[in-house]
């Protein structure tokens, strides 16, 4: 193994070597997975943009695990046009992972869509463009209107008001948009992958799905719904799978595991194997009348307290849908962990991540 | 390239020369974290102004406000917005470098203008911009959100019938959090704005210690004194390992001294107005939103011990029943002291009356940053001598 601090790109070698892949949010919890499978794919040299400060022992560790792997580390903040131009010069593959998950609404857009927009202009011109994989999210499907247990597959219409649903959401959506705006006006090859809720070692215990964490009350507003659960390794191979295949470019599909649980069998097993949590469970038609009247009170109010539940949030996020991996499948992605043993090693994870008593 | 906003292109923006009543057309610039504030709160108030654009030199920040706050127009060109928006005011929301040429441009186009502290990059500029304003005949305010705050008023009322008797010191401490959104956006980036300011983070933040400062203290050039020096671990290897993080002042007028922290470190990150009085010290706490007073012992032995706190607890409950009447009523909001600021200045251009911030005080604070700054830069060059231990920045302005 070799790993490059360089702050700027080395030499790419010409025809026949192999692809130089770009890994943008390398250091964090999927991007951390996807150099590990990369690696365990086959693949040697990868490139992976990094913030000052960052922690790359995961990746260091994965790559002494594989004789000959060339990681290469480019300081890049992709906000910085310049720095967009430097991480992806020479590159032949790029995973667009890198993303803001929370924080003040104009650092969630800077850090996610313009930075998105900086990686595309700094895309070469002409047929030397890379392909480019982006991970986008289940949070933009508009499921708000469609009803209980609709099936959401890659046909499913996008969300019609970002704003009305939450942060996340609204940025995914626009990233994406923008990613398709890009594909179409300069022609590189798009692929798009649509994971549902990404676990794993290394990952946090609950998706809003399952339910919100009150001032240590937590709230299981999920209960009989199905939970979309994706390993972080089985993603990271569908990302792996997306990449390689010809037919998959301009497509997009959703990325869930089989077997999965609903929210209320996840609840559980996670009492069962990590610790015993205070919760109280609201049916959705309670919920549904409680976020009218947040909604009002938020009105009323001119905002005093934020509306945290609304009808339109609450059925996007707790309507309850069923979810469909076929068009993956059929790309020749397999689940290499299954679930049961998914859960058993994160729940393990988290256990171990528990304060020692003293 | 220029681009405007999805709504010209759907045409269902009035005309730009619709000026519908007394209704203020208001435009922002620089759609960042703060600009959210404003325009939550000038749309709590649509009597009396309507946002018709936003603008940001980067469109998907533009655009993006503009969607989730359901405005009409939103543009990457400032003249371009300034000549078809025509508003009545710009509220100024960028970093303080582009603040003067930003201003400028707005008064050519005729617009009164609301300015986020700090007024601008240097006193110099802070003075050509009240100048500038002064000659277009145009009003203008500036962020001191604070100075209208709850308990702010209810100290000036207090204060005004005599609760504290003659000022003879004020303190004022303002708590930060480099965590919080504000700091690690500063400290997760080495490019950030902040880090090329003269004054680097004190630079941003500042103006909420002195500006609470000037009611008590009316000398233009009080003596000052600035210490400052960085606590936070340095690790970086780059320019936020050179921002200093905890700032202390001392200033000493004609009638009234007064104290001035910046913390990044002390928790909680408290935000308070200590007005010690010839008659009794006030304190004036912005996090709880409470204003009490600490009156000595008026009462012989062992019984004057015991008697005070529980007149200070009695007034606590007071300023708690009080916050939870107004929290009943829908009056307790986050942003209090910015939406009276924001109608108090609407109103004044309305009317044409007094500025709800005082063109003077704003230049006083600016002077007083710059003095304080100097004193810091001077200190990383020639660390004073005897200098507490944790200070490279630690320097000493001799009383003037």
């Amino acid at each position: 193994m070799t790993a490059s601090g360089a702050t700027a790109p080395g030499v790419i070698p010409g025809g026949g070597a192999p692809p130089r892949i770009l890994i943008t949010g390398a250091t964090g919890f999927l991007g951390g997975s996807l150099v590990e499978r990369l690696l365990a794919h086959g693949e040697r040299r990868l490139r992976l943009t990094v913030r000052s400060g960052s922690r790359r022992a995961r990746v260091l560790a994965a790559a002494a695990r594989h004789p000959g792997a060339e990681l290469e580390f480019v300081d890049a903040n992709l906000v910085s046009p310049s720095d967009a131009r430097r991480a992806v010069e020479g590159v032949d593959v790029i995973y667009h992972l890198a993303a803001s998950l929370r924080g003040a609404p104009a650092d969630m857009f800077l850090n996610t869509v313009v930075a998105s927009k900086n990686l595309l202009d700094a895309l070469p011109a002409g047929a030397g463009r890379p392909r480019v994989v982006l991970v986008s999210s289940f949070s933009v499907y508009g499921v708000a209107e469609l009803g209980r247990g609709v099936v959401v597959d890659e046909h499913t219409p996008l969300e019609p008001h970002p704003q009305k649903r939450d942060l996340y959401a609204h940025v995914k959506l626009r990233q994406e948009r923008l990613f398709r705006e890009y594909a179409e006006r300069l022609g590189f090859p798009l692929v798009v992958l649509r994971p549902g809720v990404i676990y794993g070692p290394g990952g946090s215990a609950f998706s809003s799905r399952v339910g919100l964490d009150l001032f240590g009350l937590f709230l299981n507003l999920g209960g009989p719904n199905l939970l979309p659960l994706s390993f972080v390794d089985n993603c990271s191979d569908a990302m792996i799978v997306a990449a390689r295949a010809q037919a998959a470019g301009g497509e997009v599909y959703n990325v869930n595991d089989d077997e999965l649980p609903t929210c209320a069998e996840y609840l559980a097993g996670y009492e069962r194997s990590v610790r015993h949590l205070r919760t109280l469970r609201i049916p959705y038609p309670a919920l549904s009348l409680l976020s009218r009247a947040v909604e009002r009170y938020h009105t009323w109010s001119r905002g005093q307290l934020p509306a945290i539940f609304t009808p339109y949030k609450s059925a996007t996020t707790w309507g309850g849908n069923r979810f469909d991996n076929g068009k993956l499948k059929r790309l020749g992605w397999r689940q290499e962990v299954p679930t049961p043993e998914g859960l058993r090693r994160t729940f393990d994870w988290l256990r171990s991540q528990l304060p020692k008593p003293p | 390239m220029e681009k405007i906003a999805h709504a010209e292109l759907d045409g269902d923006r009035p005309p730009a020369d619709d000026r519908s009543g007394m209704t203020l057309k208001i435009a922002l610039v620089g759609c960042g974290k703060i600009a959210d504030g404003h325009v939550e709160e000038i749309q709590k108030l649509p009597g009396r102004a309507r946002v018709v654009a936003v603008c940001d030199r980067e469109l998907l920040m533009a655009e993006q406000m503009a969607v989730r706050y359901g405005l009409p127009a939103h543009y990457d060109s400032y003249e371009r917005m300034l000549e078809r928006e025509r508003p009545d005011v710009v509220h100024i929301t960028t970093p303080p470098q582009s603040h003067l040429p930003l201003a400028r441009l707005a008064l050519a186009a005729g617009c009164h203008l609301y300015v986020e502290k700090p007024l601008a990059l240097d006193h110099a500029d802070a003075t050509a911009l009240v100048n500038a304003v002064a000659a277009a005949g145009k009003k203008m305010t500036i962020g001191y959100t604070y100075l209208f705050d709850p308990p702010a008023l209810e100290m000036r009322s207090l204060i005004a019938e005599g609760a504290v008797g003659k000022v003879v010191h004020v303190e004022s401490w303002y708590g930060y959090s480099l965590h919080g959104q504000f700091g690690s956006a500063i400290l997760a980036d080495p490019g950030h704005w902040v880090h090329s300011l003269p004054g680097k983070l004190f630079h941003n933040n500042v103006d909420h210690v002195l500006n609470k400062l000037t009611e008590f203290v009316a000398d233009d050039a009080p003596a000052l004194d600035a210490r400052a020096w960085r606590r936070h671990p340095v690790h970086f290897g780059d320019a936020r390992d050179q921002m200093q993080d905890e700032l202390r002042l001392t200033l000493v007028g004609q009638e009234t001294s007064a104290y001035g922290t910046f913390s990044s470190h002390v928790k909680p990150a408290a935000h308070f107005v200590r007005v010690y009085g010839e008659k009794n010290i006030m304190h004036v706490d912005y996090v709880s939103r409470s204003v009490t007073l600490e009156p000595g012992a008026t009462l012989p032995s062992a019984v004057g011990r015991l008697v005070p706190p529980l007149g200070q607890a009695l007034q606590l409950l007071r300023a708690g029943a009080r916050n939870g009447a107004a929290f009943a009523r829908g009056d307790f909001h986050f942003f209090s002291g910015l939406n009276r600021l924001i109608a108090s200045f609407y109103d004044c251009i309305l009317e044409d009356g007094p500025l709800p911030i005082a063109t003077r005080e704003m230049l006083r604070v600016s002077a007083w940053m710059e003095r304080i700054f100097a004193q810091i830069a001077a200190g990383h060059a020639a660390p004073a001598a005897g200098a507490p231990a944790p200070g490279p920045g630690v320097s000493r302005e001799v009383a003037r």
